[in-house]
């Protein structure tokens, strides 16, 4: 029944009123997107937004909030709050040996570590009880100081910097059975009670802030500084080849005696090594190689497991990113982070040179993850947080990574024997040997280049069956592992298991 | 438990469910407006039912359901396409507001006429009243009389 | 003609009670959370000085009683919504530091709350004087061209004469008063945007569906779209106002598809955005950066990105309840934590404050506000008013949509107002007018719309051109 049968309906435009409610539906559509957004910001991200450490939040909390104490693994008070003159609070570290990792907290010049990345749990922004934080706003107290305790033990942490004394280096001791951390040193270091000091706070800081990169005491050398690691790689590379299946324990490379005279000819690049006095015709498997720190034998095999595979295996142990820690890291790189160019940066990088930068606390995990024989543990140094009213959130030993087998583990774990206690060892890495007890270990020695003395480096384990400590010891510019690094790992590892029988 | 704290979050907490209750309201004044309009939604308000075109376009006895905003003339936007040789192209506007219908001249050439009077200003309509465009003549009826008696 | 204007002229006062109803809603809410604020400030439970509450309150009463005493019959829910909206706003700015801003008038010293308020009453002025005394839409329709002129005049002369705020050349100073022309620029724009559509898109809707290859006149159809583009880039460029470019183009796009309804056209247009957004990005740095700190603000956290940070943490602080009025924002050294917290970022304040329960009920208040606009276009009695409409409610629907979703890091931030809540005249005042025109545009009062004929030469060329494409068509068939 329409009303031009003989017409098209031609010309008449499209009624506006239905294409309106399409406008109507889709802004409604987009402004539900914006409510899930801000529900997801003010409810899923709330908390890890207010307890952020650029939050001024805090920074207004800090001016008036008492912060709670920061305790070693015994108890062992190492920040705490002080009444000022005028009611407020200052900071006071009785171990000022603890900075690298404490940090330091000043109204003038902010904070760093754990000072920092545990502000909102010092100065008790959260509640650790369920429903305190509604509690807390109905009361008028805004905070709820809790104290946190580390596992960290400041004797040993003592021992440490006592061993770095006078250098520039750093030290980390981890339990690889839990990745709690039990020191980590890093040298030169600052006092954090005199840049609280309002006297002398701010001619310290500016002091500080002063010195060259180099010579830098702010930086926390164990978990911030990268270093060239030199032979001690040589174990993140037999964990990449077992584990890839490129090399097994009896792997040899029938070519590497001649080459031991000639060098390695990686694409026209010598791969050479100064052992050959020592081990003459005798062809090297894996734990001869560990032993003698064979670099010939680790550029093969460093050829044989191949860039990606040996990047993804780096991967699983830690290397490429940022390691999740208590407080801020640098990323470990086998490659410079660009990738390998050629065979001659992967044949290098295999034995640490060439563009391996690492932390000291990557180190660390390599060891402990042999010494773990194969897991794992996600490294922490916060063991427990305690509010006022008695509550406690303990975080809990978890495992990160289940790297390799335990076979493949023991592998390694007992060529590291060999590289302390064996007869061709002994000669690199012998210092490093706690009287009585099985000791496994790895020297290394970053050359540099140029002029510059190479660094020192150690990483090990003890006791090797059951190991109670890893440590990763580097000394920069050193000179050869086995000179500085070794003896210092040895000590450290002697004192641990003479304090924690 | 401070008391003023306590009374301080009861004040926002108030605040926020004063908030609520106004959108309670507004959505509540959109609901019936939503209800209102679904209810007319389906009905046209009118028809108009052609009585005489010599022409043949539109036929006689057709009919047109009418929107509140109707305009008439030979051209071909408008709703009624009246193709008459003595049809100005938008020649007429035959709208509904508040609650009556409204007849206007758009400057046509030969005029609009109601029931034989010519309109000069809108002019108030009802239904069974005669419109004429041209020489065809249309007629407003109720939206609900049964379409088509030929 | 003579008598058009006849038919709806005696009106006798009418009350409103609906409006009135709501407007006690908005009145008991915003008193609600004065004294919440002021109990917050005092620390006791306390009304502060309500003197600012009180003249906010007389100002939307006397807006309802200008509406009622002139018997308009237009929208009762759009003035409540925007009242609460502006409400929320002299909350936030009362509780603001009030040194944000500071305007001296001889020896008055006002801050930021009194010159807010100031502000709001112009805007409710603006909208109840069009919303009572607009009686023909006539002049809007007839002078599209000199309007779009107008704008375009207004870009060169920010252009020319502007200063620059945050890097954007936004602000143009004409003796004691100083103001944003993009904020008007949008209406003028709309206007020009409905009248050009409306007149055109019989034409513009046809050309594909009827004449598939013939394609009539490809130019008159792309002229006002690469036209609207070209202003849209130039913006960023010269102005480096990405938040005035995107709305322009959105708002542009959604209403040329409401007019043609062709999803061909809404796809050139997200690919003609696209185009010109890589392009913007690959050369200007300010564009870069504004992406870059939308994809990792924590990364320049002290630097570029220190904004949105503080944005986000303000909405984190705030979670589900808010801290309460006056118990949130911490300032640092007596700033306030997030740069321009009055304007650009207002609405994180608001979220910190009232929480996402207050959060949400302010896009509720929007999304109202889209319904009644909407509705009112649809119920228009002709396309240039319901593309007006339509257009107006976008233009306040589409900023606060991208300000919001900029605030919350869900799209890059682009600086501008967030509608009836930022600090700022020129926004008020153009939002005010806005309200103003959905008022009159729903009123019975305004004219009936003119013929075709009546309008300009050149839009009769077009009829003419679409009425051959007509007989073209038949002939065809």
């Amino acid at each position: 029944m329409s009303g031009l049968p003989d017409l098209p309906a031609l010309g008449a435009p499209p009624r506006i009123g239905p294409a309106l409610l399409r406008v109507a539906l889709a802004l409604i559509v987009v402004y539900g997107a914006i409510g899930a957004g801000l529900s997801w910001w003010q409810v899923v991200e709330a908390e890890r937004l207010t307890s952020d450490p650029g939050n001024p939040l805090l920074l207004a909390a800090e001016r008036e909030g008492r912060r709670g104490r920061i305790v070693d693994a015994r108890g062992v008070v190492l920040a705490e709050s002080v009444p000022g003159g005028d009611g407020s609070w200052t900071r006071r570290y009785p171990h000022p040996e603890a900075a690298p990792i404490l940090g330091y907290f000043s109204p003038d010049f902010g904070s760093a570590g754990l000072e920092r990345s545990f502000a909102a749990e010092l100065l008790g922004l959260r509640s650790l009880a369920p429903g305190g934080d509604l509690l807390r706003k109905l009361r008028r107290d805004l905070y709820d100081p809790q104290d946190v305790q580390l596992s960290l033990d400041v004797r040993l942490q003592r021992a440490a910097v006592a061993l770095l004394r006078g250098k520039r280096g750093a030290i980390v001791a981890i339990e690889p059975a839990s990745g709690r951390i039990l020191a980590l040193a890093s040298t030169p270091s600052f006092d954090p009670n005199r840049i609280v000091d309002p006297d002398t706070g701010a001619a310290y800081f500016a002091d500080l802030l002063d010195r060259p990169a180099e010579a830098s005491a702010l930086l926390d050398r164990a978990t911030m500084g990268r270093y060239t690691p030199g032979s001690v790689l040589k174990i993140a590379t037999a964990v990449a080849g077992l584990g890839s299946g490129a090399i097994t324990p009896q792997t040899v490379y029938p070519e590497q005696p001649a080459e031991e005279r000639t060098g390695f000819l990686v694409e026209g690049f010598r791969v050479r090594d100064g052992h050959h006095p020592q081990t003459g015709q005798r062809t090297l498997d894996l734990t001869g190689a560990i032993e003698v720190s064979c670099n010939i034998w680790f550029a093969h095999a460093g050829l044989d497991i191949g860039g990606e595979r040996f990047l993804a295996w780096g991967e699983r142990m830690g290397f490429g990113a940022a390691i999740p820690f208590d407080v801020p890291t640098a990323a470990s790189t086998l490659d410079g982070g660009d990738g390998f160019v050629d065979d001659v940066e992967l044949a290098n990088a295999a034995y640490g040179q060439s563009e391996t930068f690492v932390t000291p606390l990557q180190m660390a995990l390599v060891a402990a993850i042999v010494a773990d024989r194969g897991t794992l543990m996600r490294p922490h140094v916060v063991d427990e947080l305690r509010s006022a009213d008695g509550r406690v959130q303990t975080i809990a030993p978890e495992v990160w990574r289940r790297v390799l087998d335990a076979g493949q583990a023991e592998t390694i774990a007992r060529a590291m024997q060999q590289a302390v206690e064996g007869r061709l060892g002994r000669r690199f890495a012998g210092a490093a040997k706690v009287p009585g007890v099985p000791t496994a270990g790895k020297s290394g020695t970053a050359e540099l280049g140029g002029e510059r003395e190479p660094h020192a480096w150690f990483i090990g384990f003890a006791p090797v069956e059951a190991p109670r400590i890893a440590v990763a010891v580097i000394v920069e510019n050193g000179g050869a592992g086995s000179a500085s690094a070794v003896p210092m790992g040895g000590e450290l590892m002697a004192a641990w298991l003479k304090l924690a029988p | 438990m401070d008391p003023l704290a306590i009374s301080l979050w009861i004040i926002r907490l108030a605040f926020l469910a004063a908030l609520y209750a106004f959108l309670y309201l507004v959505l509540r004044a959109l609901w019936r407006d939503l209800q209102a309009n679904l209810r007319g939604a389906d009905r046209p308000l009118g028809r108009l039912r052609v009585v005489a075109s010599p022409d043949g376009i539109p036929s006689e006895g057709s009919v047109f359901a009418l929107d509140a905003i109707n305009t008439l003339g030979r051209d071909v936007n408008n709703t009624v396409v009246v193709d008459d040789a003595f049809a100005s192209g938008r020649h007429a506007g035959l709208t509904y507001r508040g609650r009556s219908w409204y007849l206007e001249d758009l400057g046509s050439t030969n005029g609009t006429w109601l029931n034989g009077e010519r309109v000069v200003a809108p002019m108030l309509l009802g239904w069974g009243d005669e419109v004429q465009v041209g020489r065809v003549r249309l007629r407003l009826d109720r939206p609900d009389v049964p379409p088509a008696i030929r | 003609m003579t008598g058009r204007a006849g038919i709806a002229n005696r009106r006798r006062p009418r009350f409103r009670r609906r409006e009135a109803l709501l407007l006690g809603g908005v009145a008991g809410a915003i008193a609600c959370g004065w004294v919440s604020l002021a109990s917050t400030v005092a620390g006791r439970p306390s009304v502060g000085d309500p003197s600012l509450l009180l003249a906010f309150l007389g100002l939307l009463a006397a807006a309802h009683a200008v509406l009622s005493l002139a018997g308009s019959r237009c929208d009762e829910v759009l003035l409540p919504v925007t009242g609460l909206l502006m409400g929320l706003s002299l909350l936030i700015m009362v509780r603001l530091p009030q040194g944000l801003v500071v305007q001296e008038f001889g020896p008055l010293e006002l801050g930021l709350a009194p010159l807010q308020l100031t502000f709001i009453g112009l805007s409710l002025t603006a909208a109840t004087v069009i919303a009572v005394a607009l009686r023909s839409d006539l002049w809007l329709r007839s002078y599209k061209y000199t309007w779009a002129a107008a704008g375009i005049a207004l870009l060169l002369l920010v252009f020319a004469f502007g200063e620059e705020t945050n890097g954007a050349r936004l602000t143009l100073r004409v003796g004691p008063v100083a103001g944003q022309p993009s904020e008007l620029l949008k209406i003028l724009l709309v206007v020009f945007l409905a009248g050009y559509l409306a007149d055109n898109r019989a034409l513009l809707a046809a050309r594909v569906t009827r004449l598939g290859p013939l394609r009539l006149p490809p130019l008159p159809y792309l002229l006002p779209m690469l036209a609207m583009w070209g202003i849209a880039l130039t913006i960023v460029v010269v102005q480096r106002d990405l938040g005035a470019a995107l709305l322009f183009y959105a708002v542009f796009l959604v209403l040329l598809w409401v007019a043609t309804q062709r999803l061909g056209d809404l796809a050139l247009g997200v690919l003609l955005f696209v185009v010109g957004a890589v392009v913007l990005y690959a050369l200007f740095p300010h564009v870069r950066e504004r992406v870059e700190i939308w994809l990792d603000p924590f990364a320049t956290a002290q630097g570029a990105g220190f904004q949105v940070v503080r944005g986000l943490y303000a909405l984190g602080r705030g979670g589900v309840l808010g801290t309460g009025l006056g118990a949130g924002l911490p300032g640092v050294d007596g700033h306030p934590s997030i740069p321009a917290v009055h304007t650009d970022f207002v609405f994180d304040a608001l979220a910190e404050e009232l929480g996402l329960a207050g959060a949400l009920v302010i896009l509720a208040l929007y999304v109202v506000l889209a319904e009644r606009g909407l509705r009112i276009a649809s119920a228009a009695r002709d396309d240039f008013r319901a593309l007006l409409a339509a257009g107006v409610t976008l233009v306040v629907v589409v900023q606060a949509a991208i300000i919001v979703a900029g605030n919350a890091r869900l799209i890059p931030l682009t600086g501008i107002t967030l509608p009836f809540v930022s600090y700022g005249g020129s926004s008020l005042l153009a939002n005010g007018i806005v309200l103003g025109l959905l008022l009159s545009l729903d009123d019975t009062r305004l004219a009936a719309p003119p013929p075709a004929q009546a309008i300009g030469r050149r839009e009769r060329l077009r009829d003419a051109a679409g009425a051959v494409a007509g007989r073209v068509e038949r002939v065809i068939s």
